[in-house]
């Protein structure tokens, strides 16, 4: 099997469920339309990258703009972990998000109620 | 109803106030009395370890007690939520140190009642006669920097006197909890298009204030916390 379908295969997977989160979480009013621009525009660029790992490498190899070799397995693994990790802050991120609104309004709302009794 | 029945609602957010509360808010009770609004003043304790609660309960205030520090911006949001939930029709923000006048408040509050202003800020820039020039340097920086982050034109980006109208307690929010809060409250209220306007105060600078006060290295804290939040929101 090519490297470069390799690398594609182990990352699908990351891609589609990230963009499927980011769907589900605006049609479920959770995000903004604009988060949801802005996160399918980075994921489909992710997307676009490992497509077309294979012609960018060789469009920079034929015009001397890079000199290094061709994927190797150990390339593959790493890119592998940037995606993932990509993915995981991504989510952490929104979850952080969700949370520190909902203590700051839990802080808000007990303070006020506690100052009626 | 008529302007001088107005609900008017007096937010006094204070850490480690325990000195000088008191007399704030006799101060600002004092000149409400003469006024004909109805009126409340509310101490917004954020987590002092001092006695605060008690000095300010003195006073005259009701006090809300923060169980955990949040920062100027946290205990600014929660007394205006209150303001919002008592039903009142206007609220103004002023600092705890003492370095704002009670008749400057009641001012703010007289423009925004028969103007209709959304949100006033009180600017100590408009003239800055007795101010240090240390502090209208590093206010003057952090109104350049929330008009280059925002696009917000205000003499005095981080003045603590502010004037609320009902529509903006009601749809104003913001979400930094420490000083950065004054200049992305500015760029809330201009993203949900509420009127914005500045009327000239007069800051006065005891010790005291001068102690509490914030210093010029805390500007770069605020810088950095507003460029964050401005990356944040165009990433979405």
């Amino acid at each position: 099997m090519s490297r470069y379908l390799l690398l594609l295969l182990l990352n699908l997977p990351f891609i589609f469920a990230a963009i499927l989160s980011i769907i589900t979480q605006y049609k479920l009013n959770k995000i903004s339309s604009r988060r949801l621009i802005v996160q399918i525009i980075l994921w489909v660029i992710v997307l676009a990258g490992l497509v077309f790992a294979l012609p960018i490498y060789e469009w920079l190899f034929s015009n001397n703009l890079t000199v290094s070799e061709p994927l190797s397995l150990f390339d593959v693994v790493q890119i592998t972990a940037i995606v993932v990790v990509f993915y995981v802050v991504n989510r952490t991120r929104a979850k952080i998000d969700t949370l520190e609104r909902r203590l700051r309004d839990l802080h808000q709302e007990l303070s006020i109620r506690l100052s009626d009794k | 109803m008529s302007s001088d029945k107005k609900r008017v609602c007096i937010v006094i957010p204070g850490y480690n106030e325990g000195l000088v509360i008191q007399d704030v808010v006799k101060d600002i009770l004092k000149t409400l009395k003469k006024t004909t609004y109805t009126y409340e003043v509310v101490v917004v304790n954020d987590g002092s370890k001092d006695n605060t609660t008690d000095e300010a309960r003195k006073g005259g205030a009701t006090v809300i007690d923060h169980i955990l520090n949040s920062g100027a911006g946290g205990a600014t949001a929660t007394g205006l939520r209150y303001a919002e939930k008592k039903g009142y029709d206007i609220a103004a923000t002023m600092d705890a140190d003492g370095q704002h006048s009670a008749n400057d408040v009641i001012k703010g509050i007289d423009i925004v009642s028969s103007s209709g202003t959304d949100l006033l800020i009180g600017s100590r820039l408009i003239n800055s006669d007795g101010m240090s020039k240390v502090k209208i340097l590093g206010n003057k920086g952090l109104s350049v920097i929330t008009y280059l982050l925002f696009g917000i034109n205000s003499t005095d980006s981080q003045s603590g006197l502010r004037v609320f109208s009902r529509q903006s307690l009601e749809r104003l929010r913001w979400k930094t909890s420490g000083y950065e809060f004054c200049s992305e409250m500015l760029w809330r209220a201009k993203q949900i298009n509420l009127s914005i306007d500045e009327y000239p105060i007069k800051a006065i600078y005891t010790e005291y204030s001068k102690a509490k006060g914030q210093n010029n290295w805390n500007a770069i804290n605020i810088i950095k916390s507003l460029l964050k939040r401005r990356i944040a929101e165009l990433l979405g």
